[in-house]
């Protein structure tokens, strides 16, 4: 009952607000309403950025922010308790099948950690991680040991696997990295984002998975203290060279995602899905608004601007 | 007019008091209607034992998440029984005036601290501790994230259910009957033991299974220190999942592949009809109880 009371109030807002359109040219009614995002711990922060600065515009618009994982987000957008969910890993074709409409708003990437307190640290950091090793201790679990992920190192130190128990894009994502999807990594589950970086900061013998906002400090730039982000080993010759040194700072990392240096996945396009068009004033405004003014603040925000042409595709679709 | 407000309101109360009642048997419904997509394609057994759980693979095995909560609620129930009801005991019979009217709010106040509360600390405190003392101590590696965590956090959760539940049985045992006792001779000890405590034993029975049906339950806590791992555990040191830790990660999920959402609703439902059983068991031995006092 209430929802429909709801649904009818905007309707009739919305028709107003056309009405005054065509009546007369005059300046346009300032936007009011609530727009609500749930979903993705990777757009969170990127989220709370643009609805902040949204506001000062539109003073007259309250933007709810909720994260709760991508998996929730979608569902939340497509039972309709959110304008927009924030699902950080492909759409899945069932998706689509149920009215899924997504835009492309924004890139990051996910990240292989570990504890700062590492036993191996600097031998992690000097070695780096290849894919191969990747998936033989998330998904085959034949490696066991901090001394069989560095390849010949006599250390015995058993590895604690971690990943994300939320059904979310970060573990979607690295998933696909490797090869699977998120069912098939192993290791002990972790509620969020926030959870799984502090199990690892925790665990000297962990490791783990983070989006890159939540890896790296946004005030310092650098790894979030008590963490460490994994080289991954890119050309499997056992060594980091300087062109595979890409994480010491956001800035760094962010960087080599857009020169395509870090493979993607694990870098990947983060999306705001609605049911359909957005059809509240408010929420189409938002959105516009994000895929033009709004991508000024990605770079500052620690994530990389999406190419002109899916900005483009996304305003296409908002016409 | 006044004869017409009366009416009115005894209707509208009556109505109120159907509402209740009836969003169980709505929320009951709708379940079943979900659930029935999966059963007309597996067999409910299989569902229920089968232990491989790999959704993209068509593979809807509970057994793990079964299993999972049977293990968390069984180590909860095992710490939290004892504990709760020798306070409870100490509380009712040796306890001062003044002692038991301080402890009571307090513990009721355990059970108002949402559950998420419980789930930081148990993050913070006890998952580390199973991880770095209890589980060295007997010679198991863990990380922590475990079941024996989640036993342990979900036994202070249902302290104040039992506790209170049998404070009120205890209250209910004629004080005749102890002054009888006592003047026989017997000491206190003895006067617990053969007259409180048999006296209260349904009660006590009652209030263990509401316990039990809140540790059947609880999600957010749970699935915070467990370790959400889709594999029945082999010991109290291995991570392990329940069933509501399944529906509130993969909630999310339901709708990108196709059966998903009849799997949960299908775990929704067995773990209602749990729960419910539980409640109501424990409720028809509770009114008996108090008919008897009477």
């Amino acid at each position: 009952m209430k929802l429909n009371g709801k649904a009818a109030t905007i309707v009739f807002l919305g028709a107003l607000l056309a009405g005054f359109g065509f009546a007369g040219q005059t300046a346009p009614k300032p936007l009011s309403g609530t727009v609500t995002l749930s979903g993705a711990w990777a757009l969170y922060p990127m989220a709370v950025r643009w609805a902040e600065e949204f506001k000062k515009d539109h003073p007259g618009v309250r933007i709810d922010v909720q994260a709760g994982g991508a998996g929730k987000g979608m569902a939340d957008a497509l039972m309709g308790m959110a304008d927009f969910g924030m699902v950080s890993r492909e759409i899945n074709p069932e998706e689509v099948k149920r009215g899924a409409l997504a835009f492309a708003v924004v890139k990051d990437g996910v990240v292989a950690t570990v504890s700062a307190r590492n036993p191996l640290l600097s031998e992690i950091m000097k070695r780096g991680i290849p894919r191969a090793r990747f998936i033989e201790i998330w998904i085959t679990g034949s490696v066991k040991t901090w001394g069989q992920a560095l390849g010949g190192n006599p250390s015995k130190a058993a590895i604690h696997v971690f990943t994300r128990s939320d059904a979310c894009g970060a573990a979607e994502t690295w998933a696909a990295y490797l090869g699977k999807r998120q069912e098939d990594l192993g290791g002990v589950g972790v509620y969020g984002d926030p959870g799984l970086e502090d199990a690892v900061r925790r665990d000297p013998l962990a490791i783990g998975f983070n989006n890159i906002n939540f890896a790296y400090d946004p005030k310092t730039l650098k790894p979030v203290a008590g963490i460490a982000v994994v080289p991954i080993d890119l050309d499997g010759s056992g060594l980091v060279e300087p062109s595979e040194s890409v994480y010491a700072t956001r800035d760094d990392i962010t960087g080599a995602i857009l020169r395509k240096v870090y493979p993607s996945p694990p870098a990947r396009d983060l999306y705001l899905v609605s049911k359909g068009r957005p059809a509240r004033p408010a929420a189409a405004a938002f959105l516009r608004w994000i895929l033009t003014e709004g991508q000024r603040f990605t770079a500052e925000s620690g994530y990389i601007p999406v190419g002109p042409e899916q900005l483009e595709k996304g305003l296409s679709i908002l016409k | 007019m006044r004869r017409f407000a009366d009416v009115f309101a005894r209707r509208a109360m009556r109505v109120s008091a159907a509402v209740p009642g009836l969003i169980v048997l709505v929320i009951l419904l709708a379940l079943v209607g979900k659930s029935r997509t999966i059963l007309g394609l597996k067999s409910f057994a299989g569902l229920l034992f089968g232990s491989s759980w790999h959704p993209l693979r068509g593979d809807f095995g509970f057994g793990p998440f079964l299993s999972g909560t049977l293990w968390v609620t069984l180590a909860a129930m095992v710490l939290a029984v004892p504990i709760s009801i020798l306070t409870a005991i100490y509380l009712s019979e040796y306890a001062p005036r003044r002692v038991r009217e301080l402890a009571k709010p307090m513990i009721d106040l355990l059970a108002g601290i949402p559950s998420v509360v419980y789930g930081v600390w148990g993050v913070l405190i006890v998952v580390p501790f199973v991880g770095n003392v209890l589980a060295p101590a007997f010679g198991a590696t863990s990380s922590g994230y475990s079941v024996l965590a989640a036993g342990i956090v979900l036994a202070v959760m249902v302290f104040p259910t039992i506790i209170h539940v049998s404070l009120e049985v205890f209250a209910a045992v004629p004080q005749s009957l102890r002054e009888a006792s006592l003047a026989l001779g017997a000491t206190n000890w003895e006067t617990v033991r053969h007259v409180v405590l048999r006296k209260g034993l349904q009660g006590i029975i009652a209030a263990v299974v509401l316990g039990l049906s809140r540790a059947f339950g609880e999600t957010m806590a749970v699935l915070m220190v467990v370790g959400n791992v889709a594999r029945a555990p082999k010991s109290l040191f291995d991570p392990g999942a329940t069933l509501p830790s399944l529906l509130a990660n993969n909630y999310g999920e339901m709708l990108s592949i196709p059966l998903y959402d009849s799997a949960l609703m299908l775990a929704a439902l067995v773990l209602f009809g749990v729960v419910l059983v539980f409640n109501i068991a424990a409720r028809i031995i509770l009114v008996r109880v108090e008919r008897r006092s009477e």
